[in-house]
């Protein structure tokens, strides 16, 4: 309210509520953003004339050197849903499995599972106007549905907190609740390595992994979190739990997506790193642990993760070389030894 | 610049889903309530100075849990560097009440070879009509585990700076009681700094660090 008084409304272009329902918060710098947008308005208006063209070329989209080079620049929105749908196998699953996901609506219930999703349902998005009560239509019922038919689906995980956030972002994508969960899925069940369930191994793991990137890559990171016994569950697990939404910017965040759908959990790290290693020097500013989290908040706001575009090109270069083989191998040793921890 | 503090306390906040204790810690320490909060995926971490007596500050480190079972697989690891803690149930959702034996078993695992200062809090008091938990019921449960008791509310602001500084103000007198001492290796009570430039309360000051050696 108080930014509209002194921006005047009639000469501001960027709107309040952004494109997903979003309303912008009370701090967002509209000069900043305005700037960015103008720039990056072009890029996508290019980025769709070639999508179109990929896309009108052949019948689907298959994985490829072509695709990925793509999806690396960003999927069109009005191409996200296709394309998340196919390179991450969610269409290939639904397609198998018609009717499934409704026959799981229509199936046996569970409650201590509908309690769990109910509790979050209006603390999920309530800065989005499409997830408002009085939104029609509400996507809070969708949300329901597909966390619901999720939990019966996949049993061993249920619901998980995070879950939610994620799922909104996909229903806000899709627009469509079956897309929701085969997409879901893709992350839960096969993209992402157990973070969800009970015992969240699979997050711990890869939180540990994190920790041993960074002492190897940035080693004077790794001392001050090591000086001041912070442990990296402490700034990062919102990053890996909610996969960054509500974290950094949404455009970003469905760039970041992108990848993640295409070429799986790797990206996280990327991301993460990035992140890290792009702020070294303010994060080696801290001198307490109250510091330490601050430097982590602020780190994930401004000019540089919104500036999607940049951004995305530097989590490939930044962090330097990261190959699914060093990953695997940490994740096994680190998994071996939070396993002999008990 | 760093105010000053006699000593810093570590304070963990825990209980189930949704009783409110992210809403608790933010009324606290940042003074202001929004109705509606995300819930918390891991820890989160706030702070705030206390003064207990005049001129006598504790520098408070609050941790913030998520209350999703499944999340003390990555909560537990605070227990152990906490000397205090708020365990919160919601006085209009049974079930959270119920559930108070089980975070205390589950603290008590993960806290050895320590131990947490522990005071109940029944919060949402605004919601007095639609309350499932007996204030009477509530005290009789805290006194067998040997905590205090009291009802808190965010959104009114009541009770809130009690629970706090009545918390932190019990483990102070453990401290100087010598029945809380700093460790090595513990982070759940440390020395603050005391400043060279002579004031009121240094005489007080000296004399009980004095009996923590």
């Amino acid at each position: 309210m108080e930014s509209a008084e002194r921006a005047p409304a009639a000469r501001d272009p960027v709107p309040r509520v952004d494109v997903y329902g979003f309303e912008r918060p009370a701090d967002f710098d509209y000069a900043a953003y305005e700037a960015f947008s103008s720039a990056y308005l072009g890029v996508l208006a290019h980025r769709a004339g070639r999508w179109a063209r990929l896309l009108r070329g052949s019948g689907g989209v298959r994985r490829s050197r072509t695709v990925k080079r793509y999806v690396r620049k960003g999927i069109p929105l009005e191409h996200r849903a296709r394309v998340w749908m196919a390179v991450s196998g969610a269409q290939a699953q639904m397609d198998q499995h018609p009717g499934y996901y409704h026959q799981l609506l229509q199936g046996e219930r569970n409650s201590s599972l509908e309690e769990a999703i109910r509790t979050d349902l209006n603390r999920t998005f309530p800065d989005n106007v499409k997830f408002r009560k009085t939104a029609e239509p509400c996507l809070q019922s969708a949300l329901h549905n597909v966390l619901l038919a999720y939990g019966l689906h996949n049993q061993g995980v249920g619901y998980c907190q995070g879950m939610n956030f994620i799922a909104g972002y996909l229903i806000l994508i899709t627009k469509n609740e079956e897309e929701s969960f085969w997409l879901l899925d893709a992350l839960v069940g096969r993209i992402l390595p157990d973070y969800y369930s009970p015992a969240m191994l699979g997050l711990k793991t890869d939180q540990e992994v994190l920790a041993e990137l960074v002492r190897t890559k940035l080693p004077a990171v790794a001392a001050l979190m090591d000086g001041h016994g912070v442990l990296w569950t402490l700034v990062v697990s919102r990053w890996f739990v909610c996969l960054f939404v509500d974290v950094l910017p949404v455009e970003t965040v469905l760039r970041i997506w992108d990848c993640l759908f295409n070429e799986g959990s790797k990206i996280i790290f990327r991301v993460a790193l990035t992140l890290i290693k792009h702020h070294q020097a303010l994060i080696l500013e801290a001198d307490s642990v109250p510091d330490i989290c601050d430097k982590f908040k602020q780190i994930t706001k401004g000019d540089f993760v919104m500036e999607c575009h940049t951004f995305m090109q530097k989590i490939f270069s930044e962090p330097g070389s990261l190959s699914m083989t060093t990953i695997s191998r940490l994740r096994e040793s680190c998994r071996a030894a939070l396993l002999a921890q008990g | 610049m760093e105010a000053i503090w006699l000593y810093q306390f570590r304070l963990i906040v825990i209980g189930d889903s949704t009783v409110g204790k992210s809403c608790l810690i933010r009324r606290f320490t940042e003074g202001r309530f929004a109705p509606v909060s995300d819930p918390t995926v891991g820890v989160d971490f706030f702070s705030r100075l206390v003064e207990i007596e005049p001129g006598k500050r504790i520098k408070l480190q609050i941790w913030d849990t998520a209350g999703q079972e499944r999340f003390r697989s990555i909560t537990r690891a605070y227990y152990r560097n906490s000397v205090g803690g708020l365990l919160l149930f919601d006085i209009t959702n049974r079930r959270s009440f119920q559930n108070v034996h089980e975070w205390l078993e589950e603290t008590k695992v993960h806290v050895q070879p320590y131990q947490i200062v522990f005071v109940l809090v029944g919060h949402k008091c605004d919601l007095d009509t639609q309350r499932q938990v007996t204030r009477h019921e509530a005290e009789k449960l805290a006194a067998a585990y040997g905590m205090k008791y009291i009802e808190t509310s965010a959104r009114d602001a009541i009770n809130v700076e009690k629970a706090f500084t009545d918390l932190t103000r019990d483990i102070y007198e453990l401290v100087k009681r010598g029945e809380i001492t700093i460790q090595e290796g513990w982070e759940g009570v440390k020395s603050g700094f005391v400043p060279n430039v002579v004031h009121s309360s240094e005489e007080v000051v000296k004399s009980e660090r004095r009996c923590l050696c």
